[in-house]
C-alpha cells in the first residue's frame, strides 16, 4: 500500500509498579511494542512505564572475570550463581519488594534449599512497624472503607503529595466516597485564597516599599476554622511543612525526634488524663486537647504513618504508640491506621514470607526451619556483623541505601544480582543476571498496602532472551538441587 | 496405578458400611470395585480401620485475616517448627501454621479434604494463592457475602432472581464454593464502629436486617442449586444469651426448607449456644439448641469446640473480635474490606479453671452428644477459634469416652462443672458416628459427591487408623484411640500413600474446587456495571477476578442455575 | 569442670544451646566433645569449633562450672533454659546469653550481645562489661517479660532493658539507652549512671530508680513527690532525694518512677506542681 500500518494498541486497567498505593486504572498505548502513552498515572507512573526501554540496559548475564564483568551465557550464569549458593555457610538472600509475589515464592524455596537468611526491604522501612504491630496489634482496613467513610484524615510523618502522589485523590481526603464527600472543592477554594493573600501581600509591599513586617503572629491557642467545618478534614503532622501540609486543613509541627512523647500525650488525653507540662514536643497542650477532642468526636478517622515517625527517634516505639493512640481511639469512635509502604509489593513480599514461613521479614533458615528475629535474622544487622559469606539481590540496590559498613561487606563476599537495572549494586556484582521488568514485561501479582492484591500485567515483550525474575530464580534453583545432589553423592 | 488395602475393617457410613472387614481397591486416583492383586501396591490393614478421608467443613487455613494472625503471633512458632526435610518443606506451627505444615499436620490426621470458610472477594487471590501453597489437601473456600452492598440492596429492594445472578457472578469470579455470612449487617454496621443486636435490627443506611439478609440468601442458595447451604456464623456471637439469636436464625429459614434436605449450616454452634444474661450467669444452651435440630430436619451445625489451650481467634466477625479484645486485653487486629466484610483477630488462651471457658468447653461437646443425629452436626475447632485443628483426636475421645470427659471435668473449674450437662449424658459414639461426623456426614453436608465415602468412582482418598475395633473398647482405652487419630497409620490422597505414622512420604499438591454457577442470564459487564464497580471499590473491575491461573489444580464444578 | 576454648575466630553464627551445665551433667569429655552444634547452616560437633578439656576440682560445687575462654561473641544462645550450675565466661559473648534460664548462675568478664537474659525466670547473671539491646525482654510479640531472677551489668545497657518485666532485679551501673522499663508490670530496674530517655514508657507497675541524669520524663508521668531514698532490694536502699514519678497515664496506672534530684536540675520546675 505504500506505507506500513502502524500497529496501536490501548491496554487498560494496567497496575502501576512503583509505589504502595498500586492505582490500578492506568491505561497505556502501545506502539510497535513500546509503550508511548501514559493515562492516569502519576508523573513516577509515567517515567516508569516510559523509560523502560529506553534506559540503558544489559541484556546479557555478566560474569566477573579477572576483575571485569563480562557477557556469559544465561546457563553459565546460572550455574555460578547456584555454586555460589550451594556453596556458603550464611548466605543471603535480599530484595523481593520490586518484584512479583510469584518470584518472592521461588526465592524462598532458594533460600530454605541454601539454609539462608532471606529479607526484603521492609528491614530498611516499616520493619519497625512490623515489630509494633506484632506487640499491639492493628486497627486497619482498605483504601475503599477510608474513601467511603473516613471524616478525619491524618497523615504522620508521611508526604503522600510526593511520595505517593495519587493517595488523596483515590483513596482519601478528595476521593468521593458512599457516605463521605471528597473535599477536593475546599482545597481549591483554599488555594485561591491563598493565591489571592498572597497577591495582596505582595501589592502592599509594593505600596509600603521595604517596611518591616510587624510583630510575627503570636500563636492561636485554637484550630483554624477549617477544622469544624462540616465532613472530611485532613491534618498533617510532621517534622517540616511538606507540599501536603500545605494542602491540609491542619497542620501540626512536631519538634524532631519527638514523635513518641506526643504520641504518647494524646493516648493520655484521649483518656481524660491530665498532663503536668505545658507543652509537648513543641505543641502548646491546649492544641493537643483540641485535636485529641476532634479524634474522639470523628465518626471514623484515619490515621497514615510513613517512614518519617518510623525511623526518627524510638522507632518502632514510635509505631507501638501510634498504634496504641489508635486502639484506644476505637474506644470512643472508629479510627483506623495504616503505613505508607514505599514500594510496589513490600506488603507482597511481606505476605509470602509469612505464609511460607510465619514470619514477614529477616528469616534464617541455616537450621533449616524458619527462625525469626529482626536485630538477630535481619539482613543489614548479619552485614553489619560481617557474618554472610554471599548474597543474591533481587530487584533492589542495597549498595546505593544500606549503611556503608553492611554495604561493604556485601561486596567483600560473592555476590548476585538479578535486576533489569544496572544497579550501583549489580556493579559491583560477581554475577549478574538482568531480567524483565515486572508489571511492564512480565506479569504476576502485587499486594497494595492495604493487602489487596492486584495483578501485575505484561503489556510488552521484555528484550529477546532476557527472563522474569520468577524464571531466573527457578533456573537457579534447580542448578542448585543439582549441586546438592552431586555433593551428597561425592560425600558417600 | 493401583493400590489395594487389605483386610481392614472399614467404616464408610455414606454406603451404610460398619466396620466390616474388606479390601478397598484404588486405580489412578479413584476407588474401584477391584484391581490386580498381584500388579497393585498392597497396605496390610488387618488391625486396622479405614476409613474416608477426612473432611474438615469450617477452619480457618488460608488467606488474609489467617496470614495476618501469622503476623501478629511469632511468639506462638517459635517454639513449634517443622525442619525442611527431603521430601517437606519447612515451617512454622502451633495456632497459626504456615501454609506447608498446615497440609502436613492434616495429612497425618488422616485429613484430605478441607474447607477455609471465610474468604473476602476482594482478596480472594490472596487466598487462593495461599491454598496453591498448601499441600496434601483438596480445598475450597466460601466468600462472604452476607454483608456485600449487592447483596444488601438488592435484598432491601426485594430482588431475589437478580441478587442471585450477582451472587453466581461472586462465586464463579472469586472461585468459592459456598455463601458465607457472618453476622449479618452487623459488619457493614461495624464499617462505622457499630454492631447489630438482633437479626431484626436495622443496618444503618442500607434498610434491611439480618432476617432478610439469611432469607434472602437462602433462597438465593437454593434457586443456585449451590450444593452446600448457607454457612451461617450468627449474629451476637460469643455473647450471652445468644443461643436465642441462634435460634431466630435457625427458625427463619425453617419455611424455605423442601423436604428433608437442610438449608442452613449454623457454624462453630458453641460459640452461639451461651444462656444467661451476663457472663456471670453464663450457662449452656445446648439443651435447646438441640432440642430444636432434633425436631428439625432444615439445618446443620458445626461444634467449634473449644480446648484449653493459647490459640488465635480469627473471624469476619469485626465487632466480636474487638469486643474479645476489649474483655481480654491481648492483642487486637482489625481489617475491614470495603463493600464486603470485616475481620478481626485477637490471641486468647482458654483455662481450664476458668468458669467461662469450661462453660464453653463443656457447651461443645454437650451439643455433639445431645443431637441425637451425627449427620446433622461435625466436629470442628473452628480452627483456630477453639483451638488448634491438631486436638481432633482429643475430642474424638471425648466423644466417644464418658471416663476421657470425666478426668477433664475433674480438672476444670467447679462452677462450671456442677452445672455442666456432660455427667448426665451417658451417650459414647461409636466409631460409624465418628466416621459421619469427622468426613461422611460433612462431605454429605458440602454436596462433595466424590469425597467422604468408599464407593466406587469415589476419590481414593482414605485413611487407615493403626486401632482394632474389635479388641478396643474406646470408652475406657480412649488414650489409643486418640492417639490412633493422631497419626494415621497411613493416608492415602488420590490413591498415592502421602503419610505413614506421622510420616510424611509425599508433597502432593491437592486441588481447589469451585463453582462454576450457571445462570440463564448473566449479569452484563456493561459500562454502567464499571462505573459502579468503580464507586464501590477501589480496584477496577477487569482486576477483581480471580482468574485461572490463580487456581495450580482447578477443580470446577458446573451448576446448573434455576434462575 | 569444663574449660571450652574456641579454635579460632568464628566467622558464622554459632548457635551452641548445648554449652549449657544441665546438659554438661554427667556427661565424659568425650561425649561433650560430640554435641551438636550449628555453625551457619553447618551442624558441627562441640570439638570442631572449641576444645574441650576437663580439670578435676575439689569443690563439688565447681564439678559442673563451664569455663569459656576466648572471644566467643558469634556464638549464641550460651546457657539458654539453664536450671543450674555455672558458667563463667572470659570474653565477649553473643545474643541470647541464658535466655529463658531459671537457675544457676552466668558471670561475663567481656561484653554481651542483646537479648541477653531473655524471659529469665531464675537465676544470676553478672555481666562485667557492656550489654545490648532488649536485655531481659521477651521475644517478638511476646509480653511475657523476666519473670524472676537477676541481672547485674557494670558496664552500660542498650535499648529497652527489662521490657515487659513481671519480676526480678535488673541493676545496671552504668548507663542505658531509651526505654527502659518498656510495658513493666512488676520488679525493679536500677540504672546507677545516665539513661538516654523514656524510660518507663507504658509502665503498669513495678519501679525505675535513675541515679544519673535523665534526659526528659514522659509528659504522660505525674510528679508525685520527693522521696529520700529508695530501696532496690533486700538490705539496699540507694539515698536521694528522689523525684518520684507515677505513670504510665496511658495505661491508667502508677508505676514508678524515681530520677535523681541532684543530677537532674531540669525537672526541678515539677517541683511547683509538689
Amino acid at each position: 500500500m505504500g506505507y506500513v500500518k502502524r500497529k496501536m494498541t490501548i491496554v487498560k486497567a494496567v497496575t502501576c509498579p512503583v509505589c504502595g498505593s498500586l492505582c490500578d486504572d492506568i491505561e497505556l498505548t502501545i506502539e510497535n511494542g513500546r509503550i508511548v502513552k501514559v493515562k492516569n498515572g502519576c508523573a513516577m507512573c509515567e517515567s516508569k512505564f516510559l523509560s523502560h526501554n529506553s534506559e540503558h540496559r544489559v541484556l546479557k548475564p555478566l560474569i566477573r572475570k579477572n576483575g571485569k564483568l563480562v557477557e556469559v551465557s544465561l546457563e553459565e550464569a546460572v550455574k555460578r550463581a547456584a555454586e555460589i549458593l550451594a556453596e556458603a555457610n550464611y548466605p543471603i538472600l535480599y530484595g523481593w519488594s520490586s518484584t512479583s509475589c510469584e518470584a518472592t515464592r521461588v526465592g524462598l524455596e532458594l533460600a530454605e534449599e541454601v539454609g539462608g537468611v532471606i529479607d526484603n526491604t521492609a528491614v530498611v522501612c516499616h520493619g519497625p512497624s512490623i515489630l509494633s504491630i506484632q506487640d499491639i496489634g492493628i486497627s486497619s482496613c482498605t483504601l475503599g472503607q477510608i474513601r467511603h467513610r473516613a471524616d478525619l484524615v491524618v497523615y504522620w510523618g508521611s508526604n503522600p503529595w510526593s511520595a505517593h502522589p495519587r493517595h488523596i485523590e483515590r483513596y482519601t481526603a478528595f476521593s468521593e466516597g458512599r457516605f463521605q464527600r471528597s473535599a477536593w472543592k475546599g482545597y481549591l477554594t483554599k488555594i485561591k485564597a491563598s493565591i489571592a493573600k498572597k497577591k495582596i501581600e505582595s501589592a502592599l509591599r509594593r505600596v509600603f516599599f521595604r517596611r518591616k513586617p510587624s510583630v510575627p503572629p503570636q500563636p492561636r491557642m485554637e484550630l483554624p476554622p477549617a477544622m469544624f467545618k462540616e465532613g472530611r478534614k485532613l491534618i498533617v503532622i510532621d517534622v517540616r511543612k511538606t507540599k501536603s501540609a500545605e494542602i491540609a486543613d491542619y497542620f501540626m509541627q512536631v519538634e524532631p525526634n519527638k514523635d513518641y512523647e506526643l504520641l504518647q500525650a494524646f493516648r493520655a488525653l484521649i483518656r481524660d488524663q491530665e498532663i503536668d507540662v505545658d507543652e509537648v514536643a513543641g505543641v502548646p497542650v491546649g492544641y493537643l486537647e483540641e485535636v485529641a477532642d476532634l479524634m474522639i468526636r470523628c465518626g471514623f478517622g484515619i490515621l497514615f504513618f510513613g517512614v518519617g515517625l518510623t525511623m526518627s527517634k524510638g522507632k518502632l516505639r514510635n509505631i507501638d504508640a501510634a498504634l496504641s493512640l489508635v486502639r484506644d481511639l476505637n474506644m470512643r469512635t472508629k479510627f483506623v491506621i495504616m503505613p505508607m509502604r514505599g514500594h510496589f509489593n513490600v506488603a507482597g513480599a511481606n505476605t509470602v514470607f509469612t505464609w511460607q514461613t510465619g514470619y514477614p521479614y529477616a528469616v534464617d533458615f541455616s537450621l533449616g526451619y524458619p527462625r525469626y528475629n529482626p536485630g538477630e535474622t535481619s539482613v543489614t544487622d548479619v552485614l553489619l556483623r560481617g557474618e554472610s559469606e554471599a548474597s543474591l539481590i533481587v530487584a533492589s540496590d542495597p549498595v546505593a541505601n544500606f549503611p556503608r559498613k553492611a554495604a561493604e561487606h556485601l561486596v567483600k563476599n560473592p555476590l548476585i544480582v538479578i535486576d533489569p537495572h544496572m544497579s550501583v549494586t549489580a556493579q559491583m556484582a560477581d554475577v549478574v543476571i538482568p531480567s524483565a521488568f515486572v508489571g511492564i514485561e512480565a506479569s504476576g501479582t502485587a499486594y497494595r498496602m492495604d493487602h489487596v492484591p492486584l495483578p501485575l500485567k505484561k503489556v510488552v515483550d521484555p528484550p529477546k532472551g532476557v527472563l522474569p525474575d520468577e524464571e531466573i530464580l527457578r533456573r537457579i534453583l534447580s542448578e542448585v538441587r543439582k549441586l546438592k545432589r552431586k555433593m551428597l553423592v561425592e560425600a558417600a | 496405578m493401583e493400590l489395594l488395602i487389605k483386610n481392614g475393617f472399614v467404616y464408610d457410613p455414606i454406603n451404610g458400611v460398619n466396620g466390616e472387614k474388606m479390601d478397598i481397591a484404588t486405580r489412578d486416583g479413584k476407588i474401584v470395585e477391584n484391581v490386580n492383586e498381584s500388579k497393585a501396591l498392597k497396605i496390610d490393614a488387618s488391625g486396622m480401620m479405614v476409613m474416608p478421608g477426612g473432611v474438615d467443613i469450617h477452619c480457618h487455613i488460608a488467606g488474609s485475616e489467617v496470614n495476618t494472625g501469622r503476623l501478629l503471633r511469632p511468639e506462638d512458632h517459635f517454639r513449634d517448627f517443622e525442619r525442611k526435610t527431603p521430601k517437606t518443606r519447612s515451617g512454622v506451627g502451633y495456632s497459626v501454621p504456615s501454609t506447608f505444615t498446615t497440609g502436613y499436620r492434616y495429612a497425618r490426621m488422616g485429613y484430605t479434604t478441607i474447607m477455609n470458610p471465610s474468604m473476602p472477594p476482594l482478596e480472594a487471590k490472596h487466598t487462593h494463592e495461599e491454598l496453591n501453597d498448601t499441600p496434601m489437601l483438596d480445598k475450597a473456600t466460601y466468600p462472604l457475602l452476607g454483608d456485600w452492598w449487592f447483596v444488601l440492596e438488592y435484598l432491601k429492594d426485594g430482588k431475589i432472581e437478580e441478587c442471585a445472578r450477582y451472587v453466581a457472578w461472586m462465586m464463579t469470579t472469586t472461585k468459592g464454593y459456598a455463601i458465607k455470612i457472618v453476622n449479618p449487617g452487623g459488619l457493614e454496621a461495624w464499617g462505622s464502629g457499630r454492631n447489630v443486636s438482633s437479626i431484626d435490627d436495622q443496618v444503618p443506611y442500607f434498610g434491611t436486617t439480618s432476617r432478610e439478609i439469611i432469607r434472602g440468601l437462602c433462597k438465593v442458595n437454593k434457586l443456585l442449586n449451590l450444593p452446600h447451604t448457607i454457612h451461617v456464623h450468627t449474629n451476637n456471637l460469643g455473647k450471652p444469651g445468644n443461643y436465642l439469636t441462634a435460634l431466630d436464625t435457625m427458625k427463619c429459614v425453617e419455611d424455605l426448607a423442601s423436604g428433608d434436605k437442610p438449608a442452613i449450616h449454623i457454624t462453630h454452634c458453641q460459640f452461639c449456644a451461651f444462656k444467661g444474661s451476663d457472663w456471670r450467669t453464663i450457662k449452656s444452651g445446648a439443651e435447646e439448641i438441640a432440642k430444636y435440630v432434633n425436631n428439625h430436619s432444615h439445618v446443620t451445625l458445626d461444634t467449634g469446640q473449644v480446648i484449653f489451650t493459647d490459640t488465635t481467634t480469627m473471624t469476619a466477625d469485626g465487632p466480636f473480635q474487638y469486643g474479645l479484645h476489649e474483655l481480654s486485653g491481648n492483642k487486637w487486629v482489625n481489617h475491614d474490606v470495603e463493600t464486603e466484610t470485616s475481620s478481626g483477630i485477637v490471641p486468647f488462651r482458654y483455662r481450664r479453671k476458668s468458669y467461662v471457658h469450661a462453660i464453653q468447653w463443656s457447651t461443645g461437646l454437650e451439643l455433639a452428644l445431645l443431637v441425637r443425629d451425627p449427620w446433622k452436626i461435625f466436629m470442628t475447632t473452628d480452627h483456630p477459634n477453639g483451638g488448634p485443628f491438631i486436638y481432633y483426636p482429643r475430642i474424638i475421645a471425648w466423644f466417644m469416652s464418658r471416663k476421657a470427659r470425666e478426668t477433664t471435668l475433674k480438672k476444670i473449674n467447679p462452677r462450671a462443672e456442677s452445672r455442666s450437662l456432660l455427667p448426665s449424658t451417658d451417650r459414647e459414639l461409636s466409631f460409624y458416628e465418628i466416621a459421619i461426623m469427622t468426613r461422611a456426614g460433612q462431605a454429605n453436608a458440602l454436596g462433595l459427591k466424590d469425597k467422604g465415602h468408599l464407593g466406587t468412582g469415589a476419590d481414593a482418598d482414605i485413611a487407615v487408623y493403626n486401632i482394632n475395633p474389635e479388641t478396643t473398647d474406646p470408652s475406657k482405652k480412649y488414650r489409643t484411640v486418640r492417639r490412633a487419630f493422631e497419626n494415621a497409620a497411613y493416608t492415602i490422597k488420590g490413591g498415592k500413600i502421602v503419610a505413614k505414622n506421622g510420616e510424611i512420604l509425599r508433597h502432593v499438591k491437592g486441588a481447589t474446587m469451585w463453582l462454576d454457577v450457571q445462570v440463564s442470564e448473566p449479569i452484563k459487564i456493561t459500562e454502567e456495571m464499571k462505573r459502579r464497580f468503580r464507586e464501590y471499590w477501589t480496584v477496577e473491575y477487569e482486576n477483581y477476578p480471580v482468574t485461572e491461573n490463580y487456581l495450580e489444580v482447578s477443580h470446577p464444578t458446573t451448576i446448573k442455575a434455576d434462575v | 569442670m569444663i574449660n571450652l576454648y574456641p579454635l579460632k575466630e568464628f566467622e558464622f553464627p554459632i548457635i551452641a544451646e548445648c554449652i549449657n551445665p544441665d546438659i554438661f551433667q554427667d556427661k565424659t569429655r568425650e561425649d561433650i566433645e560430640k554435641l551438636k552444634i550449628w555453625e551457619g547452616n553447618r551442624q558441627r560437633k562441640l570439638e570442631e569449633l572449641f576444645k574441650v578439656k576437663a580439670t578435676k576440682t575439689e569443690d563439688q560445687a565447681e564439678e559442673t562450672t563451664i569455663t569459656i575462654r576466648g572471644d566467643v561473641s558469634k556464638v549464641r544462645k550460651i546457657g539458654a533454659k539453664m536450671t543450674n550450675g555455672e558458667i563463667v565466661i572470659h570474653g565477649d559473648v553473643g545474643m541470647h546469653l541464658g535466655e529463658e534460664m531459671e537457675g544457676g548462675t552466668i558471670t561475663v568478664h567481656g561484653n554481651v550481645g542483646g537479648w541477653a537474659g531473655s524471659m529469665m525466670k531464675g537465676g544470676t547473671i553478672e555481666i562485667h562489661g557492656n550489654v545490648g539491646d532488649y536485655l531481659g525482654a521477651p521475644y517478638r510479640g511476646s509480653s511475657r517479660g523476666m519473670r524472676g531472677g537477676k541481672i547485674i551489668v557494670y558496664g552500660n545497657a542498650g535499648n529497652e532493658a527489662g521490657a515487659y518485666m513481671r519480676k526480678g532485679v535488673i541493676k545496671i551501673y552504668g548507663n542505658t539507652g531509651q526505654f527502659a522499663g518498656l510495658r513493666m508490670h512488676n520488679g525493679t530496674i536500677y540504672v546507677q549512671e545516665d539513661c538516654e530517655g523514656r524510660a518507663g514508657a507504658c509502665m503498669t507497675g513495678g519501679k525505675i530508680v535513675v541515679g544519673g541524669f535523665l534526659e526528659s520524663v514522659l509528659p504522660t508521668f505525674t510528679i508525685e513527690s520527693v522521696k529520700k531514698n529508695v530501696k532496690i532490694e533486700e538490705n539496699e536502699r540507694v539515698e536521694g532525694p528522689f523525684y518520684l514519678f507515677l505513670g504510665d497515664l496511658t495505661e491508667n496506672s502508677k508505676g514508678k518512677l524515681y530520677v535523681l534530684k541532684e543530677k537532674n536540675p531540669h525537672l526541678s520546675h515539677y517541683e511547683r506542681l509538689l
